[in-house]
């Protein structure tokens, strides 16, 4: 024993103080630490399992759109069909679980304001292109969206009368020059799906001298004022529009 | 609910391009701004003591233990600004109590607490064991209790013991040194390990903030020793003002380096993100960035520190340049962490956008409150100071 206390006192003082604290601190640290460990931590992971009661004590506010298609399974079935699809039903009408549990008592909102359609359909540069925009300002100014537009199956109301309501430019284009007249489809084979998804449906761009030809040859049984030339010889090898820009062709002569 | 619209609605109106709805405000606000700020500060004040200690420059010798203490002022007040902005102090022993090994974050509780028990505390309690023995022996009344339950119990003040007691400072010290890079290392990690943000994501970020808060931790002890100087009437050693000068100005041109590698890094790879932080920097972050974080921060304290090295100026001069670059350096190291934290989430995800942050100036959001942080340690190490003065005249061992 007393070789133990003399082996225990050849330490120097500071490090049996310092590690006889650390101990200490060590010790309470591992049994303290139960007592602040809540009772049912662990059980089913890395957190309080009492938790999960303790969350399902809070109110449920949204049902969830499987709970919409029990009564409105007409309208949940056209909305799959269309472009609003991914949007979920509550995101228009409001939280719904007080409505499932009581229909009369909590009817859900109706979003009529010209206000709550921009939020996502506004014109912004940085949407991806062919997302449907508008400019509230201009766009049919007095009338509510639902006037025209059915949300659970957005369509244009009539497919854009003018080419114009996407492509504005180059119908400013056209409208100063000869080409005024001539509807887009003269020229463009124009599929009615590119009005959805544009990209994916682009129309055809005329890319043959005979194509022009057949207002502008020599040959052609167009209206006289119309300009002629021979299209075997004018341009040489060139396709009319790498000289001629079709959406505005006002050449010299 | 309806006020979060009222707030979401405004916060958009001030962004541009386009924004996901949860980034028109941001998270992470000033507090986690002078997180990594404070906490570099330790590791540069730690570093700055181990240079003495371990590389035995002896010119640093009057910095040695008012950098220990600064490093413990401000290392009580760390976690302060985690603890207001996650808002529940209360559950803060969580984290050592139920530690979770998958988060980086829960791992620095350890961290902090190992860097503040096994290292900091028993460094300095090491190095004034022998004064605070005297100073029990001393004094009388509180005062003397008060130096009675800092001995720990500890009586011994043989040579022998003495000399044990360097030795083993020296040891820790060199234990200290990895350590103050994990803990300030592990900061920076925090963020270059975010994958999804661009501004964030890189190796380097670690190392970048290790440099950084090395600079910032030297530039503050020029700047404490100075004003405790001025404070005490007593003359700056010249010496170690040239000499800790010296050091901030090689690490200064370090950080600077790194930085600029991995700017340059970004630009030479131009990612798709280049785009929107090129606009980000271009816009958002200008004057914090090129103005303060460049200019303020970097450039005019180089220019200072290097015309000290390089052209023979008086004392006096030379103390004003110290002093200027010291501050000027605070300032500029509190715009990295600005444009860093605030900076990196500025712009949107999408890579389409940029929102604003519009700092408050009352509440737990508010500007005054990290402002009364930052000041805190400040009125610590007054105390601290009082209760073991780190002064040559006042060390009783040497």
């Amino acid at each position: 024993m007393s070789k133990l206390k003399e082996k225990y006192l050849a330490i120097p003082e500071q490090i049996r103080i310092v590690t006889v604290l650390f101990a200490i601190f060590l010790i309470m640290f591992i049994f303290g630490r139960r007592l602040f460990i809540p009772k049912t931590f662990g059980e089913y992971g890395h957190y309080r399992a009492a938790a999960v009661d303790d969350i399902m004590q809070i109110g449920l506010v949204y049902a969830g759109h499987q709970a919409c298609a029990e009564c409105h399974d007409d309208v949940v079935a056209e909305k799959s069909q269309h472009m609003h699809k991914h949007v979920a039903c509550e995101n228009c009408h409001g939280p719904g679980y007080a409505h499932t549990q009581a229909p009369d008592e909590h009817p859900l909102t109706i979003p009529t304001d010209r206000s709550y359609c921009v939020l996502c359909h506004s014109y912004n540069p940085a949407r991806p292109t062919g997302f449907p925009q508008i400019d509230p300002v201009t766009h049919n100014p007095d009338g509510a969206c639902i006037d025209c537009h059915q949300p659970h199956a957005p369509q244009p109301p009539e497919v854009p009368e003018e080419c114009g309501s996407c492509h504005e430019r180059i119908v400013r284009t056209l409208g100063a020059g000869h080409h005024n007249s001539l509807p887009c489809t003269q020229c463009h084979d124009i599929k009615q799906e590119h009005k959805i998804t544009p990209r994916d449906f682009l129309p055809t761009v005329p890319r043959t001298r005979e194509f022009c030809g057949t207002c502008h040859s020599t040959k052609a049984s167009s209206a006289k004022e119309i300009r002629r030339v021979d299209i075997v010889t004018h341009g040489e090898n060139y396709f009319c529009g790498q000289c001629h820009f079709p959406h505005n062709p006002e050449v010299k002569i | 609910m309806e006020h979060l619209f009222e707030r979401l609605t405004d916060a958009i109106q001030h962004a541009t391009g386009y924004i996901y709805p949860n980034e028109a405000e941001l998270h992470w606000n000033i507090l986690i701004v002078i997180y990594p700020y404070i906490t570099g500060l330790v590791a540069g004040a730690f570093i700055l003591a181990s240079l003495e200690r371990v590389f035995n420059v002896k010119e640093l010798q009057p910095t040695y233990r008012l950098s220990l203490l600064t490093a413990l002022s401000f290392l009580l007040i760390a976690v302060v600004p985690l603890q207001v902005h996650l808002a529940h102090p209360e559950r803060g022993y969580e984290m050592f109590t139920t530690p979770n090994p998958q988060s980086a974050m829960a791992m620095f509780g350890f961290v902090y607490l190992w860097y503040l028990m096994a290292v900091l505390l028993l460094e300095i309690w090491l190095d004034f064991r022998k004064d605070i023995i005297q100073w029990a022996n001393e004094s009388k009344g509180l005062k003397r209790l008060f130096y009675l339950v800092l001995t720990l119990g500890s009586k011994d003040v043989s040579e022998k013991a003495i000399e044990f007691d360097h030795k083993f400072g020296k040891l820790i010290t060199i234990i200290g040194i990895p350590s103050a890079f994990l803990l300030h290392g592990y900061v920076g990690f925090i963020f270059g390990s975010v994958k999804a943000n661009p501004w964030w994501s890189s190796v380097l970020m670690p190392i970048v903030f290790l440099f950084s808060a090395i600079v910032s931790g030297l530039a503050l002890m020029l700047l404490v020793y100075m004003v405790s100087n001025w404070v005490r009437r007593k003359q700056n050693a010249m010496d170690c003002l040239d000499k800790l000068s010296s050091y901030l100005l090689y690490m200064l041109i370090i950080d600077f380096s790194l930085e600029a590698l991995d700017f340059v890094h970004r630009l030479y790879e131009s990612e798709e993100s280049i785009h929107i932080l090129s606009q980000l920097i271009g816009s958002k972050l200008f004057t914090s960035f090129f103005v303060l974080q460049l200019l303020v921060g970097t450039l005019i304290p180089f220019t200072f520190l290097t015309l000290t090295k390089l052209v023979r100026i008086g004392d006096t001069a030379r103390k004003v340049l110290y002093f200027a670059s010291g501050i000027l350096i605070q300032i500029g190291i509190m715009s990295i962490r600005w444009n860093v934290v605030i900076g990196g989430q500025l712009f949107s995800k999408s890579l389409r956008g940029l929102t604003v942050y519009k700092i408050e100036l009352f509440g737990m959001d508010g500007l005054f409150l990290p402002i009364a942080i930052l000041i805190a340690p400040i009125f610590i190490l007054i105390v601290v100071v009082k209760l073991l003065p780190p002064w040559p005249e006042a060390e009783l061992s040497k």
